[in-house]
């Protein structure tokens, strides 16, 4: 499958990385980084005369920072999923969406960054990051560079990358609040397939219930996983109860650009959109103490 | 094409194979004579090829040779020494929970992954810890009470109880 490949290549630093990376580009043909292999070992290209791995960069680790979290490119799906401090984070999201991404083989091999990179539209951990607000810290010839999740995804297979090296992702602090709630809802066949429609969102609410701070993001229902601004924007200042969710999800999924293929119509894509996205502002409203 | 060599271990014992960048790790330990991997699908979904990396499974087909180099790999050939069975192999066969045996080794692999990590499992858990190995012919609830019955069957660990240690403090 793979025997046009002449090189793989396997550095122990992110400055060896990137200096192969960037030799390997300038002698020419077709090259990648690979770290699982998950995505990229099903994609079959032939084409392929180089590789770079990353499984020997020190890139796996989850640490608490100022609140939040930066968790390395190569943290394996598995370990994000057993991961104790992520597990008591933001109600658990990041775990429960690593934990549905393919079966347990997958996730021992599948790594955040790869996720991230390889751009599906359902990426699994996606909605989750771009509703805590995460950024991908990128490596390249010119040094480090920040770029906020909702500017990193630029359509299917395509992302802000450009050559660069994603080295961790970083996950601030969630806003302060008299409480706050999270949620993470895929729709697939099986609980570890891909997802026909993923979503999740994110609240803060003050002390009589009023929405100071919401996040809906949604996966698989455009060309890249996205943030529905407005639906967002119609939730704050108002308190969270049922006709809010209601109307939030509502202009969700309007929000949504959704396409036929075999795992589901346009139209079932957006009806399930608007399910997913009130479902998960109802567990944001439970997490958060409130009853709708 | 130029050719690497890769040390790793198999089956406890240590490897040295020369391997083309571009082999992936179920074609080089088919190659090497590991015929207890089986070529599935190749695409990672039914999980024949699974072996223990380092003590967890993963799927051989999705993985390059190269990345093996220094660690650690356990198949069905080794799960036991010569002739002897693994206790899951024995429970297998008293559970008839073996028909064609074309996924046999992986769910062994994933069940032994599984009794090491959590010695006495849940039935939820032990059909998670299947739950990526796909059957089409016995399916899985022979398998599940085979691999019940082995953790049952197995030695309570040899660590002191917690009521003795606490009787000793």
């Amino acid at each position: 499958m793979f025997d046009r490949i002449r090189a793989f290549h396997r550095p122990t630093s992110v400055a060896q990385a990137l200096r192969l990376f960037e030799a390997e580009r300038r002698r020419g043909g077709r090259g990648r980084w690979v770290a699982g292999g998950t995505d990229l070992v099903v994609q079959r290209e032939r084409a392929l005369r180089w590789l770079v791995d990353l499984t020997r960069l020190p890139l796996g680790y989850v640490r608490r920072v100022r609140g939040g979290f930066v968790i390395g490119a190569t943290t394996r799906m598995a370990d994000i999923e057993h991961s104790k401090p992520l597990l008591g984070f933001a109600d658990g999201i990041l775990p429960e969406a690593a934990s549905t991404c393919g079966s347990q083989q997958i996730r021992n091999m599948a790594t955040i960054g790869g996720n991230l990179a390889n751009a599906s539209p359902a990426c699994d951990l996606a909605p989750p990051l771009l509703a805590l607000d995460a950024s991908a810290v990128i490596a390249g010839r010119g040094g480090r560079r920040i770029v906020r999740l909702d500017r990193f995804f630029r359509g299917v297979n395509r992302t802000a990358l450009n050559g660069g090296l994603l080295v961790e992702i970083v996950v601030p602090a969630p806003p302060k609040a008299a409480a706050t709630g999270w949620s993470c809802q895929k729709l697939g066949r099986l609980q570890s397939d891909i997802a026909i429609v993923n979503a999740a969102a994110g609240v803060a609410l003050d002390a009589r219930g009023y929405c100071t701070w919401a996040r809906i993001a949604l996966g698989a229902v455009a060309t890249t996983p996205l943030r529905a601004r407005g639906a967002e924007a119609l939730l704050v200042g108002r308190r969270l109860d049922r006709t809010a969710v209601e109307a939030a999800a509502e202009q969700a999924a309007a929000e949504a650009k959704p396409v036929t293929d075999v795992r589901g119509t346009a139209d079932y894509r957006r009806a399930m959109c608007r399910v997913l996205v009130a479902r998960a502002l109802e567990e944001c409203a439970r997490h958060a103490g409130r009853t709708l | 094409m130029s050719e690497i060599v890769v040390h790793l271990t198999v089956n406890g014992e240590a490897r040295r194979w020369r391997i083309e960048p571009g082999d992936l790790l179920l074609d080089v330990l088919r190659r090497e004579g590991y015929w207890g991997v089986k070529r599935g699908c190749e695409t990672g979904e039914c999980g024949a090829c699974a072996v223990l990396l380092d003590g967890e499974p993963v799927n051989s087909c999705l993985m390059f040779a190269a990345q093996a180099d220094g660690r650690e790999l356990l198949t069905i050939e080794g799960v036991a020494p010569g002739d002897a069975l693994h206790p899951v192999q024995e429970a297998f066969l008293d559970h008839g929970a073996v028909q064609c045996g074309y996924c046999t080794p992986a769910m062994v692999l994933c069940a032994k992954a599984l009794l090491e990590r959590s010695p006495q499992p849940s039935e939820a858990e032990v059909r998670e810890a299947l739950s990526g190995v796909l059957c089409r012919c016995t399916g899985y609830k022979k398998p599940v009470e085979a691999i019940l019955a082995a953790a049952k069957a197995a030695p309570k660990p040899r660590g002191k109880t917690a009521r003795r240690r606490r009787a000793e403090r």
